[in-house]
């Protein structure tokens, strides 16, 4: 229990010492500003468009089709856990889990959803960016 | 040995973090992160309560199925958000306002 | 009962989780003209998992699944009651969602959840079966893609149920860490014998009323409802206000049976509290606020699904009324009052679903003179709505009569006092709809075409309304009959 003591003091004097630092530059800088201060990269690098841009909205549908077959192996590792005991009963329930989570899959796939097709770029649009 | 206050104490923390976050705000997503957070939070105390008190394993079980639940919601979630978006290229939900009366 | 043994008991479930998958993958291979064929599907696979069901009633009742689920009357009630009410939503879609494979399978998906939903005896089975309702009623809330009011509603809709879903785990948490178990029994046995903190288990209960109550409509978890009925459509939107609601109120019922009370020694239905929390003071006041804010925010609306979504508020504020009592009466009343208000209730929405294409409009002011141009469809939603409101010759009637006997028998007079006069406030905005109907000369006065399917419909539940109104006794008798909670592991 001791131990925790330390750890909460070396935790609370971090804290005071990065404290004291923010303060001490907060007091000694000098508030000069100018637009560049602003550009993400002051190396005159000019950045164009945003950080935040759009992804195709197809990584989505896929990483949604991705989570559920992500999440179907928790089910799985209890079942390995216990599959000795109940041997052949056990198979079978996760061969009928399974078999429904691939009736989905085959759903999606004749949907076509899982079909990759490539969006077309959006020259005006990324032509509107750059001009602004 | 942590006691079993210590779980229980940061599991309320998280929670009220999570209530805090789907209160204030106002990006559809944050507020489903809010919800991620309430349920990380049960699922601690479940685990927790199954390790102190329970004599057997079920509230790790219930974990499990609350990460399932999560992960469902969070899909269907996504998904409905996704189409919002389409339609309004915006998913600030106080702009989420057709209906009022 | 072991799990390979329970399976027998499991019939309806698997019959349709088989249905769920074989409609869809048989939509894979009909052409476009002939996908109505998996709505036809859709109707007769919840056909038979309701004849599936009824004939459980012969079985004893008992727990399944190593206590996870129970097999009683009152669930197999309730399993009868959304069945029959998903297979009325179908008939009610078909004109708007005539080739929506994908549509009917999900009401099948939802109506799974439901009858998993009422025989929960455990608080991992309640979680699962909840999320299994929402997470697709999400989806079908925002059912028509481009509509951007149904994907608001949909957003709305499923902000709500996540938070408050989580919020309800919470709680459903420290019931577990009061009591080392989560079979609904077990807590109860433990709750009695280890006496836990009452405020620390009061807690516990609010949080879990957060996710009930949400479930339910019940005030103050009511926000999402205006706003999702409104948007979602029609069909959506009747199936909302009744199958997974009356699910909720059975939920509820089976969570203050076990959770919160035991049977009593004094009578087979008689409940008293494990741990004396002041629940029903509590039950007392959300009930009256829920039908009083219903009814008052109803008396402004202008349009008809929205003030049919108020009503619906005010209407589980009514049931709640009944339960705040909670012993054999109450339960028989809330029971029947579920069926007598599916029928008024699909009634009132399928009306709005016919009339809104032909008037391009759901403003109540639209529906001027109504009584002119449409005289049957008119009569038809008057009767609805006096039904609503629970004026006699109708079921609403002999509905409201059950639920305020049984709150008058424990003596909670001023309770029933209020509910009264909140069914008066009540009939001024339904009488107001009839009157707009009827007594205002419309502007054009061109004669609705009804098919003859929308009026076929409309008899099917239009004859239940009236006919309950004066002959209900096999009804009751069914209801009293099915009355049997199973209480064990």
């Amino acid at each position: 229990m001791v131990a925790f003591y330390i750890v909460l003091l070396f935790f609370l004097i971090g804290m005071l010492i990065v404290g004291i630092t923010l303060v001490i530059s907060r007091i000694l800088q000098s508030r000069k500003s100018y637009p560049e201060k602003y550009i993400p990269y002051e190396c005159g690098e000019l950045p164009q468009g945003e950080a935040w841009i759009q992804f195709n909205n197809r990584f989505y549908i896929i990483a949604l089709i991705f989570l559920i077959f992500d999440v179907e192996i928790l089910f799985m590792f209890p079942w390995a856990v216990v599959f000795d005991t109940f041997g052949m009963l056990a198979f079978i329930e996760m061969l009928i889990f399974v078999v429904i989570l691939l009736v989905g899959l085959a759903y999606v796939w004749a949907k076509g959803d899982l079909e990759w097709v490539k969006p077309k770029p959006k020259l005006a649009h990324l032509a509107k960016k750059k001009g602004a | 040995m942590i006691s079993l206050q210590s779980y229980l104490i940061i599991s309320a923390v998280v929670f009220i973090l999570g209530i805090l976050t789907i209160l204030y705000k106002k990006n559809a997503v944050g507020i489903l992160m809010g919800v991620e957070l309430i349920l990380n939070s049960v699922n601690l105390n479940f685990l927790a309560f199954s390790k102190y008190i329970d004599a057997h394993i079920n509230g790790q079980l219930v974990a499990i199925f609350i990460i399932i639940l999560a992960a469902s919601e969070a899909a269907v979630a996504l998904a409905i958000i996704l189409n919002l978006y389409r339609d309004r290229a915006n998913i600030d939900v106080t702009q989420v306002d057709q209906m009022k009366n | 009962m072991s799990n390979l043994n329970s399976l027998q008991y499991f019939i309806p479930e698997l019959f349709l989780t088989v249905s769920i998958l074989v409609i869809i993958i048989v939509d894979l291979f009909l052409k476009k003209e002939k996908k109505v064929v998996s709505a036809y599907l859709t109707a007769l696979a919840l056909l038979v998992a309701m004849a599936l069901s009824f004939q459980q009633y012969n079985f004893s009742p008992a727990s399944l699944f190593e206590g996870m689920v129970v097999l009683d009357s009152f669930a197999i009630f309730f399993k009868i009651l959304a069945a029959f009410s998903t297979l009325i939503i179908v008939f009610i879609s078909l004109p708007t969602f005539r080739d929506k494979a994908e549509y009917y399978v999900l009401l099948l998906v939802v109506t799974l959840g439901m009858f998993i939903m009422v025989q929960v005896n455990d608080l991992l089975m309640i979680l699962l079966s909840m999320e299994m309702v929402g997470v697709i009623s999400y989806v079908l809330a925002g059912y028509n893609k481009k509509n951007l009011k149904s994907n608001e509603a949909s957003l709305k809709y499923l902000l709500f149920g996540a938070a408050s879903t989580g919020v309800m785990a919470f709680g459903f948490s420290y019931i577990y860490g009061m009591t080392g178990h989560t079979n609904l029994y077990l807590i109860q046995q433990a709750l009695l014998n280890n006496n836990p903190h009452p405020l620390a288990f009061f807690i516990a209960v609010v949080l879990i009323l957060a996710g009930l109550g949400y479930k339910i409509a019940m005030v103050p978890f009511h926000f999402w409802v205006p706003d999702v009925y409104e948007g979602s459509p029609t069909p959506i939107t009747a199936f909302f206000s009744v199958g997974p609601k009356a699910v909720g109120v059975a939920l509820f019922i089976r969570f203050l049976t076990t959770i919160v009370a035991h049977p009593a020694s004094t009578g087979l239905y008689d409940f008293t509290q494990n741990i004396p929390i002041k629940l029903p003071e509590l039950l007392a006041v959300l009930a009256v606020l829920t039908m009083t804010l219903g009814n008052l925010s109803a008396l402004q609306q202008k349009n008809i699904k929205r003030l049919l979504g108020y009503s619906a508020i005010a209407h589980v504020g009514y049931m709640l009324m009944a339960l705040v009592v909670f012993n054999g009466n109450a339960i028989v009343a809330v029971m029947f009052y579920a069926i007598v208000y599916l029928f008024m209730n699909f009634g009132a929405f399928w009306i709005v679903e016919t009339i809104t294409p032909k008037l391009k409009s759901e403003r109540i002011a639209d529906y001027t003179g109504l009584g002119y141009r449409a005289p049957f469809t008119a009569v038809a939603l008057a009767v609805f709505l006096f039904s609503l409101t629970g004026i006699p010759p109708t079921a609403g009637f002999i509905g409201k009569v059950y639920l305020f006997s049984a709150v008058i028998k424990e003596q909670w007079y001023l309770l029933a006092v209020l509910g009264v006069l909140n069914s008066v406030v009540s009939l001024y905005y339904y009488a107001y709809v009839i009157k707009v109907m009827f007594l205002n000369q419309p502007e054009n006065n061109d004669l609705i075409e009804v098919p003859l399917y929308n009026k076929v419909l409309t008899w099917v539940l239009l004859i239940p309304t009236l006919v309950m109104g004066l002959y209900w006794n096999p009804v009751i008798t069914f209801t009293e009959n099915s009355l049997g909670l199973f209480f064990g592991k």
